[in-house]
Order: C-alpha cells, then structure tokens, then sequence
C-alpha cells in the first residue's frame, strides 16, 4: 500500500514541479514542426510533379525511424534524470527523515519511487509517440507496421534506465546515478553496433563483446525491438539481403530481439531492483 | 528526558538509531518493550530531525496529510487539525512549504512529529530555527505533552531550555553517556554562599548546612545581612565540568 503512496507522492512531485508541463509545451513544439515538415513532405513537388505515395511512405518511415531513435536519446536521458532525483534527493535534503520514521519499509520507498517514475515515462512515451505518430499518419496516409509493439519497447528502454538510476541512487547522489545510468545506455547502443558488426564481419570476439554488454544493460535489445516493429518489411529485405559492410547500419534490423533476450531484460529489471532495495536497506541516513 | 553533549558526541546518530535510521553496530536496545526498528513501534514514537526538509512542493495540510496515511491514522482530518493548533500553523496550513520561513517549518516538523498522539516523541534541536516566543512556545508544547504523560526525549545544546523543562538528564561524550540521573541530582546545592551586606555582596567559602550560622554569626558581630544566596551547581556547570577534557 506505501508502495502506491510514494508512486502517487513522485507523480504529483513531477506534476507540481511543473516538469510535466514544460514537457508538454516542448512536445507540442516539436510536433508542431515535424507535422510542419512532414507537411512539406506529403506536398513535395519534383519536376512539377508530386511525389507518389510510395516515395512519400519510404521517406516517412525513413523519418519516423530517425525520429524514434531520437525519442529513445531524449528518453533515455529523461529516464536517468527523473528516476535519480526521485530516490535520492529526499534523502540527500533531509526530507527522508521524518518519514523513514514511521512504520515503513525501505523496499516500499525504493519501489514507489520505482513505479512512479516508470508510470511517468510510459505516460509520455504514450503520449508523445502516440501523437507523432498520429501527426505522421494525418500528414502523409503513412503507418509504422507495430506502433503499439514500438511504444511498448521504447518504454521498456525508459524502464531499464530509470531502474538502473534508482539503484544507483540508493547509494549515490542523484547526479552522479542520473549521469551513470546515461553512460550505461550509451555505453549499451555502442554495445549493440559492436554486435552488429562483429556478426557481420565473423568477427567473433566483437559480435560476443556486444552481446555481453545487452546482457549487463539491455536497453539496445529493446531499441532495436522498437526499431524492427516501425520498419515497413521493405526495409527488412533490404537489410536482410545486404552485404556485410552495408549491414552495419543503426537504424535497421533484420529480426526482432529474441523472447530470451526480453525475458532476461525484464528479469534484469528485477535483479537491479532488487539490488536497489538491498543497497537502500543498509544504507545510514 | 534531556540529552545532552558537545558536538559530535553521537546525540543525533543516538536518537537516530532509536527512530531506525542508523543501525548500530553492536549492542541491542529496545523502545516501547520492542528491539529498535520493530515497524509497530515505529506507529508509537514521533520525531523531528535535527535536519528538518519537508516537500517545499505541498502544503503544511498535505505533509501532515501524508504521514497521517503512512501512520494509517483513522480519524486523519481531527488528527492534523490538532497538531497544526498545538504549534500555531493553522492559519498558515493551506500554503505551500517552500513559502515558510525556517522556523515555520520547524514548527511543521513538530506538527508532523506529533500527529498521531506518540507515546514518545523525539525532538532533536527542536528550537534551533525558532525565535524567542518560538523557544518559549516550544518549551510550552513540552511541558504540555509531558502533563499528557508523553515522553519527550529531547536533544538539545540549550542547557537552560532543558535544565527547565526535563525532569531528567542524559549527558553523553564521545559516544558514552557520562552522567545520568534526574536533573535535581547533577545540579543541586554546592560549596558556597553570597551574602549582601550593607555594603554590597560578599562571598564566604562554606558548605550548605554552614550557611546559617555563617549569618548568625555575622549578624552577632553587627552586620546587617539583606540576602543570602547558597552557591548553586547549575547543568551548565556540571556539563562542563564532565565533557571538558583538558
């Protein structure tokens, strides 16, 4: 029951703060400027002539997979900036004190701070990419092949980071943790280019550096999950059928991550979180 | 209860181990008949930091709103009412923290400590931020718990605000008490009197049960004696006497 306490308690931080809505005022500019491009798109003229609708649904999905992998940076980097503040910042001013007196349990802090901050950023992952999506949609007539599946994955990269943060902010102050778990995420999409290129040169020792690094960090498994369900099946064969050096390429995939991977990320989930009740437990305040 | 010592004596990481805060590293104590961070206990005690941050975000009402839930008190709106009326924030409660000058907010942590009627409260430093008709509501809101028959463990370095309100006294130095007892018993009569005389005050070098026939004789040999004032040990004196280390 605390653990809906201190969710709902980081949720009306977040509100209060005003964080959503200045979100919510950046967000409707970018959209506003991407339907203003993808407007300019959809009206293209070349040689007088306007484009098919098959090159202004090549280029879209071209521009949707751009934007998300953009959308993944910037949730990242939200993710680790939200879920750090959120456990270690009460403790860091004091305000933990007085309630870490009462008759509560560490675990039900560290989990509520948990689950308000990933509600947060499944609430904008949905917003946001449900509304470029849309713009997108409205603008063009195109649509991504899984949008659903894609929001679903963007939000499971926003998890693992923000669960990395607040484990780390169970210990550390909220900037280091928030900067660290960043790292990890960059540390982890330059793990998944490794991968890809060691597969695509044989090169084995690369192709098994980077699947040991979506094992410690799995947020790129995801990514690329998010990025195989908006690629139109078009772009796959592409991918499929390329030659090795042109295989090396961030923004196609030629399968979806495997139901091993996700499991082991959603099991990561629980180990660090776990890991972050432990750290938060023995911790003097 | 007053618990005292100079800085870093461990008084704060003391009462924190006893709010479950800090573990210790050795030993066992109990509060309330259980072992410390028992969480039933901890819906029994109160506390207010030496440290004292709450959400500058919420509202005064809405703090005490939250740790009502966390207390699961059941009659949480009388509750709240009664403790922001026991430190004078009522008319303030509706506005936000972050709008409280210090001392406002230290008087919301004693609100906060005392929802829900503890049967001990902890105050550590609890006037550190309030003005004198603050110090003197402080030692008012004390003397008033302590007539309901709650226990007050105060932590504080004003050795005149506790010598006046607690009935007993800890004193602690490098982390081990050095005196204990009721506070009539470390301070209490001592060698010496004041005695002023026609032409001012004089002090003579007797023990206590002297004293009157100090003043018989004076007054045999002629000197009009106005007042007599017996030496006093006062906690100030004893504390310093105990934790200086010279």
């Amino acid at each position: 029951m605390n653990v809906l306490l201190f969710a709902s308690l980081t949720l009306r931080e977040l509100v209060r703060r005003r964080l959503v809505a200045a979100v919510v005022l950046l967000t409707l500019v970018i959209v506003a400027f991407t339907a203003w491009g993808l407007h300019r798109l959809a009206t293209a003229q070349v040689d007088g002539a306007p484009l098919g609708d098959a090159a202004v649904h090549t280029a879209s999905a071209g521009i949707v997979i751009l934007l998300a992998f953009l959308f993944s940076f910037v949730l990242a980097l939200g993710a680790a900036l939200v879920g750090a503040p959120a456990m270690a910042e009460s403790v860091a001013n004091g305000e933990i004190l007085a309630v870490l007196a009462r008759p509560v349990r560490r675990a039900e802090l560290v989990l509520g701070r948990w689950l308000g901050t990933v509600v947060a950023l499944g609430l904008y992952v949905t917003a946001t990419g449900g509304v470029e999506l849309g713009v997108v949609r409205v603008t063009t007539g195109y649509a991504p092949p899984h949008p659903l599946t894609a929001l679903a994955y963007l939000a499971g990269v926003a998890a693992v980071v923000t669960t990395c943060a607040v484990a780390l902010a169970a210990r550390l102050p909220a900037l280091a943790a928030g900067i660290v778990a960043a790292l990890l995420f960059g540390l982890a999409w330059i793990g998944g280019i490794v991968e890809s290129i060691g597969i695509a040169l044989g090169n084995r020792g690369m192709a098994d550096a980077g699947t040991v690094i979506a094992l410690i960090f799995p947020s790129d498994a995801l990514w690329r999950g998010a990025l195989y369900a908006l690629q139109p099946a078009v772009f796959t064969a592409v991918a499929a059928n390329a030659s090795a050096s042109q295989t090396v390429n961030p923004f196609t995939v030629t399968s979806p991550p495997p139901p091993a991977l996700l499991a082991w990320a959603c099991g990561w989930i629980i180990v660090v979180l776990v890991a972050a009740v432990a750290l938060f437990r023995t911790r003097d305040l | 209860m007053g618990f005292l010592g100079p800085n870093g004596a461990g008084k704060s990481t003391a009462v924190k181990m006893l709010v479950g805060l800090v573990r210790p590293t050795a030993g066992e104590a109990e509060i309330l008949g259980r072992p410390l961070g028992d969480l039933r206990v901890r819906a029994r005690i109160g506390y207010l930091p030496e440290l004292f941050r709450y959400p500058d975000w919420l509202a005064a009402r809405e703090v005490l709103a939250f740790h009502a839930r966390l207390l699961r008190l059941e009659h949480a709106q009388p509750a709240i009412d009664a403790a922001l009326e026991e430190v004078g924030l009522r008319e303030r409660a509706r506005d936000r923290v972050g709008t409280y000058s210090k001392g406002m907010q230290q008087r919301l942590g004693l609100a906060v400590a005392l929802l829900g009627a503890p049967e001990i409260v902890f105050f550590d430093e609890p006037t550190s931020a309030l003005d004198p008709v603050g110090r003197s509501d402080v030692r008012a809101l004390i003397e008033r718990l302590r007539a309901r028959g709650t226990t007050v463990f105060l932590n504080s370095h004003l050795l005149g605000e506790v010598e006046r309100v607690c009935d007993r006294v800890c004193i602690v130095d490098r982390g081990r008490v050095v005196a204990e007892g009721a506070v009539g018993a470390l301070t209490g009569e001592a060698r010496g009197a004041r005695v002023r005389l026609d032409d001012g005050w004089h002090e003579y070098d007797v023990a206590a049960d002297e004293i009157p026939e100090l003043v018989a004789r004076l007054v045999r040999e002629g000197a009009r004696v106005h007042a007599v004032e017996p030496k006093q040990t006062t906690l100030e004196e004893r504390f310093i006497a105990l934790v200086r280390h010279e």
